[in-house]
Protein backbone atom coordinates (compact mmCIF):
# COMPACT_ATOMS: atom_id res chain seq x y z
CA UNK A 1 0.00 0.00 0.00
CA UNK A 2 2.94 2.19 1.12
CA UNK A 3 5.89 2.77 -0.61
CA UNK A 4 8.72 4.45 -1.18
CA UNK A 5 12.08 2.87 -2.28
CA UNK A 6 11.92 1.17 -6.27
CA UNK A 7 12.54 -2.32 -6.65
CA UNK A 8 15.23 -3.78 -8.50
CA UNK A 9 14.96 -7.52 -10.15
CA UNK A 10 17.92 -8.79 -11.60
CA UNK A 11 17.77 -11.95 -13.34
CA UNK A 12 20.61 -14.99 -13.75
CA UNK A 13 20.12 -17.65 -16.21
CA UNK A 14 22.00 -20.74 -14.28
CA UNK A 15 22.47 -24.27 -15.19
CA UNK A 16 21.09 -26.74 -13.02
CA UNK A 17 21.77 -30.29 -12.95
CA UNK A 18 19.27 -32.36 -11.48
CA UNK A 19 20.50 -35.94 -10.16
CA UNK A 20 18.38 -38.98 -9.82
CA UNK A 21 19.97 -42.18 -8.40
CA UNK A 22 18.84 -45.49 -8.97
CA UNK A 23 20.00 -48.28 -6.04
CA UNK A 24 20.30 -51.48 -7.23
CA UNK A 25 21.29 -55.25 -5.40
CA UNK A 26 24.56 -55.24 -7.01
CA UNK A 27 25.04 -51.75 -8.35
CA UNK A 28 24.15 -48.54 -9.26
CA UNK A 29 23.18 -45.90 -11.63
CA UNK A 30 23.05 -42.38 -11.86
CA UNK A 31 21.13 -40.16 -14.23
CA UNK A 32 21.21 -36.91 -14.72
CA UNK A 33 19.68 -34.03 -16.87
CA UNK A 34 20.82 -30.70 -17.42
CA UNK A 35 18.09 -28.05 -17.56
CA UNK A 36 18.00 -24.18 -16.79
CA UNK A 37 17.15 -22.16 -14.08
CA UNK A 38 16.26 -18.74 -13.27
CA UNK A 39 17.42 -16.75 -10.27
CA UNK A 40 15.52 -12.98 -8.98
CA UNK A 41 17.47 -11.05 -6.80
CA UNK A 42 15.27 -8.36 -5.68
CA UNK A 43 16.68 -5.27 -3.38
CA UNK A 44 15.49 -1.61 -2.91
CA UNK A 45 16.98 1.01 -4.67
CA UNK A 46 19.52 1.21 -2.22
CA UNK A 47 20.93 -2.41 -2.60
CA UNK A 48 18.93 -3.51 0.46
CA UNK A 49 17.89 -6.97 -0.65
CA UNK A 50 14.03 -7.75 -0.26
CA UNK A 51 14.22 -10.45 1.96
CA UNK A 52 11.22 -13.42 2.30
CA UNK A 53 9.38 -11.31 -0.14
CA UNK A 54 6.22 -12.61 -1.78
CA UNK A 55 7.10 -13.81 -5.44
CA UNK A 56 4.14 -14.84 -8.14
CA UNK A 57 5.25 -16.62 -10.95
CA UNK A 58 2.80 -16.75 -13.66
CA UNK A 59 3.40 -18.60 -16.99
CA UNK A 60 3.28 -17.20 -20.54
CA UNK A 61 0.35 -19.45 -21.28
CA UNK A 62 -1.67 -18.16 -18.86
CA UNK A 63 -0.97 -14.69 -17.21
CA UNK A 64 -3.38 -14.20 -15.38
CA UNK A 65 -3.51 -16.90 -12.98
CA UNK A 66 -0.28 -17.76 -10.70
CA UNK A 67 1.94 -20.68 -12.04
CA UNK A 68 3.76 -20.11 -8.72
CA UNK A 69 3.88 -18.78 -5.23
CA UNK A 70 7.08 -18.55 -3.03
CA UNK A 71 9.19 -16.36 -0.94
CA UNK A 72 12.39 -14.66 -1.29
CA UNK A 73 15.29 -15.86 1.07
CA UNK A 74 17.54 -13.89 3.15
CA UNK A 75 19.43 -12.44 0.44
CA UNK A 76 15.92 -11.40 -1.57
CA UNK A 77 17.14 -14.41 -4.05
CA UNK A 78 14.70 -17.10 -5.08
CA UNK A 79 15.16 -19.70 -8.01
CA UNK A 80 12.71 -21.18 -10.04
CA UNK A 81 12.90 -23.69 -13.41
CA UNK A 82 10.32 -23.11 -15.56
CA UNK A 83 8.11 -25.23 -17.39
CA UNK A 84 10.21 -26.28 -20.93
CA UNK A 85 7.17 -27.06 -22.33
CA UNK A 86 6.14 -23.48 -22.34
CA UNK A 87 7.79 -21.14 -24.43
CA UNK A 88 7.14 -17.37 -24.08
CA UNK A 89 7.48 -14.52 -21.58
CA UNK A 90 7.76 -15.55 -18.01
CA UNK A 91 6.64 -12.73 -15.72
CA UNK A 92 7.47 -12.47 -11.60
CA UNK A 93 5.90 -10.06 -9.43
CA UNK A 94 7.96 -9.40 -6.21
CA UNK A 95 6.26 -7.58 -3.51
CA UNK A 96 6.90 -6.82 0.16
CA UNK A 97 5.29 -3.66 2.45
CA UNK A 98 3.91 -2.29 -0.33
CA UNK A 99 6.73 -2.24 -2.83
CA UNK A 100 6.32 -4.15 -5.63
CA UNK A 101 7.87 -4.70 -8.99
CA UNK A 102 6.85 -7.05 -12.10
CA UNK A 103 8.92 -8.26 -15.05
CA UNK A 104 8.95 -9.93 -18.27
CA UNK A 105 11.36 -12.96 -19.25
CA UNK A 106 11.72 -14.00 -22.41
CA UNK A 107 12.20 -18.12 -22.10
CA UNK A 108 12.62 -19.95 -25.21
CA UNK A 109 14.59 -23.27 -25.91
CA UNK A 110 13.01 -24.66 -28.74
CA UNK A 111 13.36 -22.15 -31.39
CA UNK A 112 12.14 -24.67 -34.04
CA UNK A 113 8.87 -25.26 -32.46
CA UNK A 114 8.36 -21.63 -31.31
CA UNK A 115 9.01 -20.85 -35.45
CA UNK A 116 6.17 -23.63 -36.21
CA UNK A 117 4.10 -21.70 -33.87
CA UNK A 118 4.46 -18.73 -35.46
CA UNK A 119 3.69 -19.81 -39.26
CA UNK A 120 0.65 -21.84 -38.08
CA UNK A 121 -0.65 -18.31 -36.84
CA UNK A 122 0.16 -17.40 -40.01
CA UNK A 123 -2.60 -15.18 -42.19
CA UNK A 124 -3.25 -15.00 -45.75
CA UNK A 125 -3.92 -11.69 -47.65
CA UNK A 126 -6.10 -11.00 -49.81
CA UNK A 127 -4.53 -12.00 -53.25
CA UNK A 128 -3.50 -15.40 -51.64
CA UNK A 129 -7.06 -16.06 -50.51
CA UNK A 130 -8.73 -15.18 -54.14
CA UNK A 131 -6.12 -17.37 -55.25
CA UNK A 132 -7.34 -20.24 -53.03
CA UNK A 133 -10.37 -19.93 -53.57
CA UNK A 134 -11.12 -19.74 -57.08
CA UNK A 135 -8.40 -23.22 -56.82
CA UNK A 136 -10.50 -24.70 -54.59
CA UNK A 137 -13.89 -23.84 -56.65
CA UNK A 138 -12.38 -24.95 -59.55
CA UNK A 139 -11.14 -27.96 -58.44
CA UNK A 140 -14.82 -28.79 -56.51
CA UNK A 141 -16.31 -27.99 -60.08
CA UNK A 142 -14.01 -30.92 -61.93
CA UNK A 143 -14.53 -33.38 -59.77
CA UNK A 144 -18.61 -32.89 -59.90
CA UNK A 145 -17.94 -33.24 -63.96
CA UNK A 146 -16.03 -36.09 -63.95
CA UNK A 147 -18.80 -37.89 -61.80
CA UNK A 148 -21.33 -36.41 -64.03
CA UNK A 149 -19.63 -37.46 -67.17
CA UNK A 150 -21.47 -39.95 -69.64
CA UNK A 151 -20.67 -43.48 -69.60
CA UNK A 152 -19.15 -44.69 -73.15
CA UNK B 1 -27.78 -33.61 -66.90
CA UNK B 2 -26.72 -29.71 -66.81
CA UNK B 3 -29.07 -30.06 -63.91
CA UNK B 4 -26.88 -32.14 -62.07
CA UNK B 5 -23.94 -31.45 -62.59
CA UNK B 6 -24.90 -27.46 -61.06
CA UNK B 7 -26.91 -29.38 -58.32
CA UNK B 8 -23.29 -31.33 -57.38
CA UNK B 9 -21.44 -28.36 -57.92
CA UNK B 10 -23.50 -26.25 -55.50
CA UNK B 11 -23.24 -28.98 -52.92
CA UNK B 12 -18.94 -29.70 -53.01
CA UNK B 13 -19.07 -25.78 -52.72
CA UNK B 14 -21.60 -25.44 -50.19
CA UNK B 15 -18.64 -27.78 -47.32
CA UNK B 16 -15.64 -24.93 -47.98
CA UNK B 17 -17.99 -22.14 -47.84
CA UNK B 18 -19.09 -23.47 -44.68
CA UNK B 19 -15.85 -23.84 -42.92
CA UNK B 20 -14.70 -20.35 -44.31
CA UNK B 21 -17.80 -18.70 -42.90
CA UNK B 22 -16.93 -20.32 -39.77
CA UNK B 23 -13.60 -19.13 -39.77
CA UNK B 24 -14.66 -15.50 -40.69
CA UNK B 25 -17.36 -15.44 -37.70
CA UNK B 26 -13.93 -16.44 -35.75
CA UNK B 27 -11.75 -13.39 -36.70
CA UNK B 28 -14.61 -11.28 -35.87
CA UNK B 29 -15.43 -12.59 -32.57
CA UNK B 30 -11.97 -11.80 -32.12
CA UNK B 31 -12.02 -8.47 -32.90
CA UNK B 32 -15.35 -7.60 -30.61
CA UNK B 33 -14.51 -5.09 -27.98
CA UNK B 34 -14.54 -5.18 -24.72
CA UNK B 35 -15.20 -2.28 -21.66
CA UNK B 36 -11.83 -0.72 -20.20
CA UNK B 37 -12.37 1.05 -16.99
CA UNK B 38 -9.93 3.50 -15.24
CA UNK B 39 -9.64 4.01 -11.42
CA UNK B 40 -8.46 6.60 -9.16
CA UNK B 41 -7.07 5.09 -5.85
CA UNK B 42 -6.12 7.23 -2.72
CA UNK B 43 -5.56 4.42 -0.73
CA UNK B 44 -6.69 4.04 3.00
CA UNK B 45 -4.28 6.94 3.90
CA UNK B 46 -6.76 9.42 2.28
CA UNK B 47 -9.70 7.42 3.00
CA UNK B 48 -8.99 6.47 6.46
CA UNK B 49 -6.92 9.41 7.15
CA UNK B 50 -3.42 8.76 8.81
CA UNK B 51 -0.49 9.95 10.91
CA UNK B 52 1.94 12.03 9.41
CA UNK B 53 5.76 11.46 9.99
CA UNK B 54 5.40 14.58 12.45
CA UNK B 55 2.61 13.51 14.44
CA UNK B 56 0.04 15.08 13.14
CA UNK B 57 -3.25 13.14 13.12
CA UNK B 58 -5.20 14.26 9.16
CA UNK B 59 -8.33 13.35 8.57
CA UNK B 60 -9.45 14.56 4.63
CA UNK B 61 -13.08 16.02 3.57
CA UNK B 62 -12.02 16.44 0.44
CA UNK B 63 -8.98 15.05 -1.86
CA UNK B 64 -9.92 16.59 -5.52
CA UNK B 65 -7.24 15.66 -8.37
CA UNK B 66 -7.20 17.03 -11.99
CA UNK B 67 -6.29 14.29 -13.88
CA UNK B 68 -5.85 14.23 -18.23
CA UNK B 69 -4.58 12.55 -21.74
CA UNK B 70 -4.83 8.78 -19.74
CA UNK B 71 -3.83 6.38 -22.49
CA UNK B 72 -3.64 2.96 -21.91
CA UNK B 73 -1.09 0.51 -23.90
CA UNK B 74 -0.13 -3.14 -24.93
CA UNK B 75 3.34 -3.11 -25.11
CA UNK B 76 5.64 -6.04 -25.98
CA UNK B 77 8.21 -6.37 -24.78
CA UNK B 78 6.63 -5.07 -21.73
CA UNK B 79 7.45 -1.54 -21.04
CA UNK B 80 9.48 -0.92 -17.75
CA UNK B 81 9.24 2.74 -16.53
CA UNK B 82 12.32 2.10 -14.48
CA UNK B 83 14.23 1.76 -17.71
CA UNK B 84 15.10 4.32 -19.72
CA UNK B 85 13.56 2.82 -22.78
CA UNK B 86 11.00 3.76 -25.71
CA UNK B 87 7.66 1.99 -25.59
CA UNK B 88 6.80 -0.18 -28.04
CA UNK B 89 3.34 -0.06 -28.50
CA UNK B 90 1.17 -2.98 -30.67
CA UNK B 91 -2.16 -1.28 -29.32
CA UNK B 92 -3.71 1.51 -27.46
CA UNK B 93 -6.64 2.61 -26.03
CA UNK B 94 -7.81 6.49 -25.20
CA UNK B 95 -9.49 6.59 -22.06
CA UNK B 96 -9.59 10.36 -20.89
CA UNK B 97 -9.00 13.08 -23.26
CA UNK B 98 -10.09 16.13 -21.17
CA UNK B 99 -9.05 17.03 -17.80
CA UNK B 100 -11.34 15.57 -14.63
CA UNK B 101 -11.48 16.24 -11.17
CA UNK B 102 -12.03 12.95 -8.68
CA UNK B 103 -12.28 13.05 -5.38
CA UNK B 104 -10.12 10.52 -3.79
CA UNK B 105 -11.43 11.32 -0.39
CA UNK B 106 -14.97 9.98 -1.72
CA UNK B 107 -13.84 6.03 -2.02
CA UNK B 108 -10.87 3.62 -2.57
CA UNK B 109 -11.98 3.22 -5.92
CA UNK B 110 -13.13 6.21 -8.12
CA UNK B 111 -14.32 5.87 -11.80
CA UNK B 112 -12.26 8.20 -13.61
CA UNK B 113 -13.11 6.67 -17.53
CA UNK B 114 -15.00 3.84 -19.12
CA UNK B 115 -14.51 3.16 -22.66
CA UNK B 116 -14.95 0.53 -25.24
CA UNK B 117 -11.58 -1.18 -26.03
CA UNK B 118 -9.70 -3.85 -28.45
CA UNK B 119 -9.23 -7.25 -26.34
CA UNK B 120 -5.79 -7.82 -25.04
CA UNK B 121 -3.36 -7.66 -22.65
CA UNK B 122 -3.23 -3.44 -21.24
CA UNK B 123 0.45 -3.31 -19.50
CA UNK B 124 1.72 0.21 -19.97
CA UNK B 125 -0.55 3.72 -18.98
CA UNK B 126 0.45 7.41 -19.39
CA UNK B 127 -1.57 10.09 -17.47
CA UNK B 128 -1.39 13.38 -16.84
CA UNK B 129 -1.97 15.00 -13.18
CA UNK B 130 -3.32 18.10 -14.67
CA UNK B 131 -5.04 22.14 -13.92
CA UNK B 132 -8.59 21.53 -14.03
CA UNK B 133 -8.58 24.34 -17.08
CA UNK B 134 -7.60 27.85 -17.69
CA UNK B 135 -9.49 28.86 -14.58
CA UNK B 136 -8.27 26.70 -12.08
CA UNK B 137 -4.79 26.96 -10.53
CA UNK B 138 -4.30 23.96 -9.16
CA UNK B 139 -3.74 20.05 -10.13
CA UNK B 140 -4.71 18.78 -6.04
CA UNK B 141 -7.01 20.58 -3.68
CA UNK B 142 -6.47 19.07 -0.04
CA UNK B 143 -9.33 19.95 2.72
CA UNK B 144 -9.61 18.55 6.17
CA UNK B 145 -8.47 18.87 9.34
CA UNK B 146 -5.66 17.64 11.80
CA UNK B 147 -4.92 17.07 14.63
CA UNK B 148 -2.03 17.15 17.14
CA UNK B 149 -1.56 16.95 21.13
CA UNK B 150 -4.80 18.75 21.20
CA UNK B 151 -4.15 21.46 18.24
CA UNK B 152 -6.87 21.14 15.98
CA UNK B 153 -6.59 22.90 12.46
CA UNK B 154 -8.60 23.09 9.24
CA UNK B 155 -6.91 23.65 6.29
CA UNK B 156 -8.04 23.78 2.79
CA UNK B 157 -4.79 23.88 0.30
CA UNK B 158 -4.37 23.73 -3.03
CA UNK B 159 -1.17 22.71 -4.57
CA UNK B 160 -0.33 23.15 -8.12
CA UNK B 161 2.01 20.74 -10.04
CA UNK B 162 1.63 19.69 -13.35
CA UNK B 163 3.39 15.79 -13.85
CA UNK B 164 3.25 13.82 -17.03
CA UNK B 165 3.41 10.04 -16.19
CA UNK B 166 4.36 7.01 -17.87
CA UNK B 167 3.93 3.62 -16.21
CA UNK B 168 4.82 -0.17 -16.76
CA UNK B 169 1.92 -2.42 -15.64
CA UNK B 170 -0.40 -2.11 -12.55
CA UNK B 171 1.61 -3.72 -9.59
CA UNK B 172 -0.67 -5.30 -6.92
CA UNK B 173 -2.77 -8.44 -5.67
CA UNK B 174 -4.36 -8.97 -8.67
CA UNK B 175 -3.09 -8.36 -11.96
CA UNK B 176 -5.08 -5.92 -13.99
CA UNK B 177 -5.60 -5.19 -17.97
CA UNK B 178 -6.48 -8.29 -19.31
CA UNK B 179 -9.33 -7.69 -21.50
CA UNK B 180 -11.62 -10.05 -23.42
CA UNK B 181 -13.95 -9.77 -26.12
CA UNK B 182 -17.22 -8.68 -24.28
CA UNK B 183 -15.74 -8.82 -21.19
CA UNK B 184 -14.78 -6.08 -18.83
CA UNK B 185 -11.43 -4.92 -17.31
CA UNK B 186 -9.71 -2.51 -15.32
CA UNK B 187 -6.56 -0.63 -14.65
CA UNK B 188 -5.59 2.00 -11.93
CA UNK B 189 -3.53 4.66 -10.64
CA UNK B 190 -2.95 5.25 -7.37
CA UNK B 191 -1.90 8.28 -5.85
CA UNK B 192 0.34 7.52 -2.57
CA UNK B 193 0.59 10.72 -0.02
CA UNK B 194 2.64 9.30 1.98
CA UNK B 195 4.76 10.74 0.00
CA UNK B 196 4.24 13.97 1.37
CA UNK B 197 3.21 13.56 4.43
CA UNK B 198 5.35 10.74 5.64
CA UNK B 199 4.16 8.15 7.73
CA UNK B 200 4.25 7.92 11.59
CA UNK B 201 3.95 4.32 11.70
CA UNK B 202 7.22 3.69 10.22
CA UNK B 203 10.95 4.38 11.49
CA UNK B 204 11.86 8.50 11.57
CA UNK B 205 14.83 6.43 9.63
CA UNK B 206 12.47 5.03 6.87
CA UNK B 207 13.59 6.42 3.33
CA UNK B 208 10.02 7.33 2.99
CA UNK B 209 9.74 9.89 6.36
CA UNK B 210 13.42 11.18 5.29
CA UNK B 211 12.26 12.57 1.70
CA UNK B 212 8.53 13.42 2.55
CA UNK B 213 7.62 16.95 3.71
CA UNK B 214 5.28 16.22 6.43
CA UNK B 215 2.48 17.88 7.80
CA UNK B 216 3.83 20.56 9.99
CA UNK B 217 5.18 23.50 7.48
CA UNK B 218 1.76 23.29 6.65
CA UNK B 219 0.41 23.34 10.50
CA UNK B 220 2.75 26.34 10.92
CA UNK B 221 1.06 28.76 8.49
CA UNK B 222 -2.34 28.08 10.43
CA UNK B 223 -3.44 31.33 11.48
CA UNK B 224 -6.92 31.04 13.71
CA UNK B 225 -7.28 27.42 13.82
CA UNK B 226 -7.20 27.39 9.86
CA UNK B 227 -4.91 26.92 6.77
CA UNK B 228 -5.93 28.58 3.46
CA UNK B 229 -2.82 28.21 1.24
CA UNK B 230 -2.19 28.04 -2.63
CA UNK B 231 1.36 27.19 -3.86
CA UNK B 232 1.93 30.74 -4.03
CA UNK B 233 1.66 31.19 -0.59
CA UNK B 234 3.59 28.08 0.17
CA UNK B 235 6.37 29.99 -2.04
CA UNK B 236 6.49 32.62 0.37
CA UNK B 237 6.26 30.97 3.31
CA UNK B 238 7.94 27.92 3.31
CA UNK B 239 11.76 27.60 3.52
CA UNK B 240 13.67 26.78 -0.02
CA UNK B 241 14.35 23.52 1.38
CA UNK B 242 10.49 22.80 2.36
CA UNK B 243 9.29 24.00 -0.89
CA UNK B 244 11.98 22.21 -2.81
CA UNK B 245 10.55 18.89 -1.10
CA UNK B 246 7.15 19.46 -1.17
CA UNK B 247 7.73 20.36 -5.57
CA UNK B 248 9.51 16.56 -5.55
CA UNK B 249 7.20 14.84 -3.18
CA UNK B 250 3.94 16.09 -5.27
CA UNK B 251 5.86 14.43 -8.55
CA UNK B 252 6.19 11.43 -6.60
CA UNK B 253 2.42 10.65 -5.96
CA UNK B 254 1.26 9.08 -8.64
CA UNK B 255 2.13 5.39 -9.35
CA UNK B 256 0.27 1.83 -11.18
CA UNK B 257 -0.55 0.15 -8.08
CA UNK B 258 2.70 -0.68 -5.87
CA UNK B 259 4.42 0.23 -9.60
CA UNK B 260 6.11 3.26 -10.14
CA UNK B 261 6.04 5.86 -13.06
CA UNK B 262 8.29 7.70 -15.36
CA UNK B 263 8.12 11.55 -14.49
CA UNK B 264 8.38 14.13 -16.25
CA UNK B 265 7.22 17.44 -14.57
CA UNK B 266 5.94 21.10 -15.41
CA UNK B 267 5.29 19.16 -19.10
Amino acid sequence: MKKTNFVLISLIILPILTWSTKIHAHGSKINYRETKAIEIQATYDDGTPMANAQIVIYAPNNRNIPWMKAQTDAEGKFTFIPNEEIDGNWDVKVRQSGHGDIISIPVSDRENLQTQIITSNFEYNPMQKLVMTVASVWGFVGTALFFSRRKS
Amino acid sequence: MRKKVLLRSILALSIPIYFLGGCHKRIQDTSEKGELSLIANGEDFIKEGFVAKDGWRVDFTKVNVTVDKITAYQTDPPFNAEKDEKMVISAKTVLLDAPTTVNLAADNRILVARVEASPGFYNALSWQMATAGPAENNTILLAGKAEKHRRKINFAIALKKPVQYTCGEFVGEDRKGFLTPRDKADLEITFHFDHLFGDGEKSPDDKINLTALGFAPFANLAENGAIKADMTTLKNKFSAREYQKLERSLTSLGHVGEGHCAKQGNF
